[in-house]
């Protein structure tokens, strides 16, 4: 079987093979490895890649598994899965004025109506003590401000809705 | 001696405290926001008492929140922990005015050395070096060019009322100098609510030295070595460790000798560290006084083997120190790593969220400082930080190796951690061969990645994860795991 697997915006691509219970051998790019392994509980398992036992931490979040080798945790996530979504997220991802963590918006420095350039600050979000601006993607008019000071907010969630000014600016920008 | 302790703060420096107040036998108050009910201090603690919203300006900010739990307890004394209101002049006032111990130096100490200018003044007087640059508030372009001009340039902007990096600006031409100055001003009052800055030279190759001091009511000061904090990003230490791989013992005794009458020229009382910036000749510069138990005081207590918080404790009861600076000696090289819940490759941007999976390095030579668990969801209200891993060793080679071995096995998953970040930073050339000047992290780090190698393993273990069959929900999940006594222990009797 094969996996493809996102790790941030690359992926990883494993051929997988079963040679019976518990094992199995694994291709990336050119290289194969044979791999025993085990379940120790819900969240650690024990493997043997080439000869080499390793503990692995795993977790199911929010965004794919969180796993953990040697001290190194990252985020994978099953192409499958992630892949079938309408591509969207990706394409318009930095059109969007969404926070980058979840966190709180502390000021709101536009209005509804006004007219803002590209890299305009537009609001103010603050997380563990850190501020944020969040700048205008495009220039355009503010068309909707979603949110009130003090409202906590996450990524992917739209905080103002802005008006392109143009629309060729709109796909340039 | 207290017969119960409030403390003032959140996260692991609360459940720090805490522990050292249970074994003096002394009750402990924990005060816990909205957003901290189910936080591992106000479980830890005797009694937990709820202090607002989870908005710091209406809990762990709040004064008169804090100084009502204190009533409503019937707690003798308050320990502020670092952040927060350790370093509010104000709330020690109050407390002294209201009968409340404050644990920590007298509201005027933490006023006058709060400021920075007036600071600079008293240790000026005090024969300790300062950092050439300005003794009073500049407020317009010509006392700026003025000062400039007696600086030279690149210079910094310094905000007096200033801390953690808010209204700070280098600047490296006279052009830019006024709008510098106007731009860091207004940041500083917007951070501080005084917009008052100064200027002084700019060091650019340099480190971040500290000495811990310990004074009692009778003056009595004594110095406990050095903290070498220079690896730093964002202005704010992601490693210390202790001794400093720059320091000859001459040049230690000096620097211990300049905190002291820092200390002393201040009329400090309790436990406080003196900053310094050390330039790459040995010459050595004062640049503030911390008026609290630091972040990185593990380190300290590994390598004196003191307890820090104890001797606070004592001190604000009014005892006196018994320690003369003969009886502490120095042993073997202690390392502190701090694990915030942030994104490395992401210019360290917070990461909240919850905790799905903890599991804390253990072994020799180990401790970890740790305000969460496995389930915790890690407020965004708050300082990110989630434990400070520290190890102990015969030297600093080997603390190398054992901060290796514990980050190594310190899984947090969840939240995003710098630990493999880390990693990479301790196990290259230039931290092992001690070249930790504050610029390390731009220098050496700047486009760090995860590891490769590692990213295919883990890739592996995602599909055994994905194949190895997880145990029946509402079943006895851990049985096989877990086997107990009569399964494991072999031949045995009593």
């Amino acid at each position: 079987m094969d996996y493809k697997l996102k790790h941030n915006e690359e992926v990883i691509a494993l051929a997988v093979e079963t040679a019976g219970d518990g094992l199995l051998s694994a291709t990336v790019g050119d290289k194969k490895m044979e791999v025993a392994f085990a379940r120790i509980s819900e969240n650690r398992l024990r493997l043997v890649v080439d000869g080499r036992q390793i503990l692995a931490f795993v977790a199911e979040t929010s965004d794919g598994k969180a796993v953990m080798v040697d001290g190194r945790t990252f985020l994978l996530a099953d192409e499958r899965t992630t892949g079938t979504r309408p591509r969207s997220g990706a394409a318009s991802g930095p059109k969007l004025v969404t926070p980058p963590m979840p966190a709180v918006v502390t000021q709101i420095l536009v209005a509804q109506g006004q007219t803002v350039e590209k890299g305009q600050g537009l609001l103010v979000v603050s997380a563990m003590k850190m501020d944020t601006i969040l700048t205008a993607p495009f220039a355009g008019v503010i068309a909707r401000i979603n949110v009130a000071e003090g409202q906590k907010v996450a990524p992917k969630q739209v905080l103002v809705d802005i008006e392109p000014a143009a629309a060729n600016e709109e796909v340039h920008g | 001696m207290f017969k119960k302790i409030l403390i003032a703060n959140r996260g692991e420096i609360a459940v720090r405290i805490l522990r050292t107040c249970r074994e003096m036998g002394i009750a402990t108050v924990a005060v816990y926001s909205d957003a901290d009910r189910q936080a591992l201090h106000a479980l830890e603690a005797d009694e937990a008492v709820p202090i607002g919203p989870a908005e710091p300006s209406q809990s762990y900010l709040s004064i008169d929140r804090i100084v009502a739990a204190v009533r409503q307890t019937g707690a003798q004394a308050v320990h502020p922990g670092y952040g927060f209101l350790a370093e509010n002049a104000e709330f020690a006032a109050r407390c002294e005015r209201e009968g409340i111990v404050f644990i920590g130096p007298p509201a005027e100490v933490i006023r006058s050395l709060g400021d920075k200018i007036t600071a600079r003044q008293i240790m000026q007087k005090s024969g300790v070096p300062i950092i050439p640059g300005m003794l009073e508030a500049a407020h317009d372009p010509a006392a700026w060019a003025a000062g400039a001009e007696a600086i030279g340039f690149p210079l910094l902007i310094k905000a007096s009322a200033g801390g953690g990096g808010k209204g700070m600006r280098i600047v490296h031409a006279p052009a830019d100098l006024a709008e510098a100055c106007r731009a860091a001003s207004r940041e500083a009052a917007a951070a501080f609510g005084d917009g008052t800055v100064y200027l002084e030279k700019f060091l650019p190759k340099s480190r971040h030295v500290e000495i811990q001091i310990l004074a009692d009511h009778k003056g009595h000061t004594i110095h406990l070595f050095e903290r070498e904090c220079s690896i730093q990003r964002r202005h704010q230490k992601i490693i210390e460790e202790t001794p400093s791989p720059a320091l000859s013992p001459a040049l230690r005794a000096a620097m211990g000798r300049a905190a002291v009458a820092a200390a002393r020229a201040a009329g400090y009382v309790n436990a406080g560290t003196v900053e310094f910036i050390l330039d790459p000749e040995g010459r050595f510069y004062f640049l503030e006084v911390n008026t609290r138990l630091q972040v990185e005081h593990p380190i300290t207590e590994m390598i004196t083997g003191l307890d820090l918080v104890r001797h606070q404790i004592e001190i604000a009861a009014g005892r006196p120190l018994a320690l003369t600076q003969d009886d502490v000696c120095s042993r073997g090289h202690a390392i502190e790593c701090r694990i915030y819940a942030e994104d490395p490759q992401q210019n360290f941007m917070p990461s909240p969220g919850r905790i799905a999976f903890f599991q804390e390095p253990t072994g020799p030579g180990i401790r970890n400082d740790c305000g969460v668990y496995a389930g915790f969801e890690v407020p965004v209200e708050y300082d990110p930080i989630l434990s400070k891993l520290v190890v102990h060793a015969e030297t600093r080679e080997l603390a190398i190796r054992r901060m290796l071995r514990a980050l190594k096995s310190y899984a947090v998953l969840g939240v995003k951690t710098p630990i493999d970040f880390l990693l990479d930073v301790l196990a290259s050339a230039p931290f092992q061969a001690g070249e930790t000047y504050t610029d390390f992290i731009a220098s050496h780090f700047a486009d760090w990645g995860p590891d490769r190698q590692t990213l295919e393993l883990a890739a592996i273990a995602y599909v055994a994860d994905a194949m190895a069959p997880k145990a029946q929900p509402g079943g006895r999940p851990e049985q096989a795991a877990r086997p107990g006594p009569w399964q494991t222990l072999k031949h045995w009797r009593l």
